[in-house]
């Protein structure tokens, strides 16, 4: 069961191929061309049209999952001059082998929320095209099921063997999110808490904006961090810590840190960054780890299942590590990097378990983007 | 044997010997393969023209794609790149450091180096033999992995050369070896450029009417929020006109709070802050309402690719957050909208001054 599988939730356009959980090839725009100058790191917040890269990402997903599988070899970059005629030839060829290969792809898959609505509907009438044209099933993926299925995808080697355990507990933490979730059965989702204002990640990167350091700040904050080897000398208040539900609330923590640089000087701030780094970050993730282990212990479930791209975050990792061994529980971490971001391999391999269950989009028209869709 | 046709001294001993060759190399316009910090890094002279054009060629790197230099120290950095006092005393706590930065570059390195909006990315990495070697040849160099553009980057010498076609090779005028390098993490990149976004100016707009008013606390805010939503609506619906509130304040002042509030007297419970995604669009019983965030808009340009225009109709609200980037589309604002401004500002850690401004 071969599954195209599209994302536009964002800023990132991304198709995948993949084989139940086996992912054969994933495509991310950023990576395949220009667009990123500096090394792939500071994300583009252009919404150029989605439209414009999504047919070469598509084709990159399909011609790059041939070679995985036939051992095929196809130019790997896109024609760099398309006014060269051979240029155009190669190009025309890879768009008639991308076709040839679709032919063999059982259902097309697509995120259709929760994300930006006008990136979300590239994604979604591209996939409705292919479907219909190719005469393909159509599933539509929830971008946070992605997110969490990104833990179960495997290698063209099968690996990792990671068996799905329900119930489970899922915090899924990025610049757009931060959730948590109890996940009962493969589709079966239920929000345990949730951000009621601004997400980690995002918290994070303003921090880094207050203190002159730019953008994105993740990065940077857990870079100087490290350096201080994460001390917590400030002590910010960890907002909604003590609130009887599991939601997260990071706007308070903003407030009081921009409120604690605007009463010390411009050099004092420079003087200390590390420390208020490393102090903000602790609070930050202070708040995710509480309201975790009070999931745990309110659900009895000590398997954890993370993602998203704060996620890549070492000490964030070596924190929930500790908390999983104080419980006797175990922590579940996306096997690679690409995993942790927006991509479409997770939308793939969610789909495949949808697709497992027959659940399928019945009318296509029908299918409209859901810009605030929620689990469950 | 395709080796012999590539220059390479081993860094271990007399290193002050090769850190000559390799000066002197650089000098003549080659490029040379030498480890850093993070990974095996191909050096040219980055001010030398013809010696960037040869690593692009080297590299396949496409056109329009930027590349770093390596700086000796603070004096060479504000050499190539426009820093001011505050920016220097901050990275002087950051540098020498795995980190690239990027500023607006004074263009005395090679154009071909720059983003094409003029930017520069510059190392000054904790990393003795680049500094040294650099202080020495007195011109900043690049600092780019020895790996063609889409491969993935190298720690050994021999990895690297098993990796590169026959063709490449002849590009190379030297090569330092100082073994395996330990895997380090690439350097994180700290943009401080700032965005070019127009923002709304004072004189922009006439204003008829101001009202000022304090919140204590959040749930206050969200009251305010309320109350000027109610008067505001009536005429809008009166003039058929779609209503947008420009909101304008500080990080942390409480504009997401206030759309929280607009939402709850809609119906709407679940507004988080759209800053990620740049907006939300929540249904409401006889439209829409829109949550834009334009802080991380960087660059005009992108206004276009929003869409936003669509949702100026009667019966939708729009809110902006960082309303005051609105710049470039307030004439479309004005003319399709009721547009009420809302000026948030910091009285204490807990109290807000809210001036709301409407136009006629």
């Amino acid at each position: 069961m071969r599954i195209l599988a599209i994302e536009t939730s964002c800023d990132e356009t991304a198709a995948a191929v993949v084989e139940g959980r086996r992912v054969l090839s994933h495509a991310i725009y950023s990576q395949i061309l220009i667009h990123k100058k500096w090394g792939g790191v500071v994300p583009s917040l252009a919404k150029r049209a989605h439209e414009e890269r999504i047919d070469m990402v598509i084709d990159e997903a399909l011609l790059r999952s041939r070679i995985s599988t036939h051992n095929f070899l196809t130019p790997l970059e896109p024609p760099r001059d398309v006014r060269r005629p051979r240029a155009i030839r190669e190009a025309q060829s890879r768009k008639k082998l991308a076709s040839s290969i679709l032919t063999s792809i059982d259902f097309v898959a697509v995120t259709y929320g929760p994300g930006l609505a006008i990136a979300l509907e590239v994604g979604i009438s591209k996939a409705k095209e292919l479907a219909r044209k190719h005469n393909k099933k159509l599933i539509a993926v929830n971008h946070m099921e992605g997110h969490i299925y990104a833990n179960f995808a495997q290698n063209s080697k099968d690996k990792p063997k990671r068996e799905l355990k329900f119930p489970s507990l899922v915090l899924l933490v990025s610049g757009g999110h931060t959730e948590l979730v109890l996940w009962k059965g493969e589709l079966e989702f239920e929000i345990l808490g949730e951000t009621v204002d601004d997400a980690a990640g995002e918290a994070l990167d303003k921090a880094a904006k207050l203190l002159g350091l730019g953008y994105p700040g993740g990065p940077v904050i857990e870079q100087l961090a490290n350096q201080v080897s994460f001390v917590d000398i400030y002590k910010f208040p960890r907002p909604m810590i003590g609130s009887k539900d599991l939601n997260f609330s990071f706007s308070g923590l903003k407030t009081s840190f921009y409120y604690f640089l605007k009463k010390k000087s411009q050099s004092e701030v420079n003087k200390n960054i590390k420390e208020l780094a490393s102090s903000f970050q602790e609070a930050v993730f202070d708040s995710l780890l509480t309201k975790l282990e009070k999931a745990m212990r309110e659900t009895g479930v000590t398997r954890v299942v993370v993602g998203g791209g704060v996620i890549s975050n070492q000490r964030l990792r070596a924190l929930l590590r500790s908390l999983a061994k104080k419980h006797k529980g175990e922590v579940i971490f996306p096997p690679q990097k690409y995993l942790c971001t927006d991509n479409a391999a997770m939308i793939g391999v969610a789909a495949s378990f949808k697709a497992k269950h027959g659940i399928f989009v019945k009318n296509f028209d029908k299918l409209d983007r859901i810009p605030r869709l929620r689990l469950g | 044997m395709s080796l012999n046709t590539v220059k390479i001294l081993r860094l271990t001993n007399n290193s002050s010997k090769v850190l000559n060759d390799v000066r002197a190399t650089l000098q003549k316009g080659g490029l040379v393969i030498f480890p850093s910090d993070t990974v095996y890094g191909l050096l040219v002279d980055a001010t030398n023209e013809k010696a960037v054009r040869k690593l692009i060629e080297f590299k396949n790197r496409p056109a329009g794609k930027a590349i770093s230099v390596f700086v000796a120290d603070f004096p060479m950095l504000k050499d190539v790149v426009q820093i001011n006092k505050n920016i220097e005393e901050r990275l002087r706590q950051l540098l020498p450091g795995p980190f690239t930065v990027i500023l607006n570059s004074k263009h005395k390195t090679s154009k071909l180096l720059e983003s094409e909006k003029g930017t520069l990315g510059v190392r000054l990495p904790d990393y003795e033999r680049i500094q040294s070697l650099v202080k020495q040849f007195g011109k900043p160099v690049t600092a780019t992995s020895a790996n063609l553009s889409g491969h993935p980057p190298h720690y050994s010498v021999d990895a690297l050369l098993k990796d590169l076609p026959e063709k490449k090779k002849t590009l190379i005028d030297l090569v330092v070896d100082a073994g395996k390098l330990s895997r380090n993490k690439p350097s994180t990149i700290i943009d401080l450029t700032t965005s070019k976004v127009r923002l709304i100016r004072r004189g922009d707009i006439v204003f008829s009417d101001a009202e000022t008013l304090v919140s204590k606390s959040p749930s206050q805010t969200k009251k305010i929020a309320q109350y000027i939503l109610r008067k505001v609506k009536v005429k809008s619906k009166k003039e058929k006109e779609a209503l947008v509130f420009i909101l304008q304040g500080e990080l942390g002042v409480g504009k997401t709070i206030f759309v929280k509030g607009i939402g709850e007297t809609l119906g709407i419970t679940n507004i988080i802050s759209p800053t990620f995604v740049v907006y939300y669009e929540y249904d409401m019983k006889d439209g829409k309402l829109v949550h834009v965030d334009l802080y991380n808009l960087q660059d005009e340009g992108e206004f276009e690719h929003l869409g936003l225009e669509k949702y100026l109709k009667p019966g939708n609200i729009l809110c902006f957050e960082w309303g005051e980037k609105a710049g470039r589309i307030i004439g479309i604002l004005h003319e399709k909208a009721r547009v009420v401004y809302v000026k948030m500002r910091y009285i204490d850690e807990k109290k807000r001054e809210l001036t709301i401004q409407t136009t006629e």
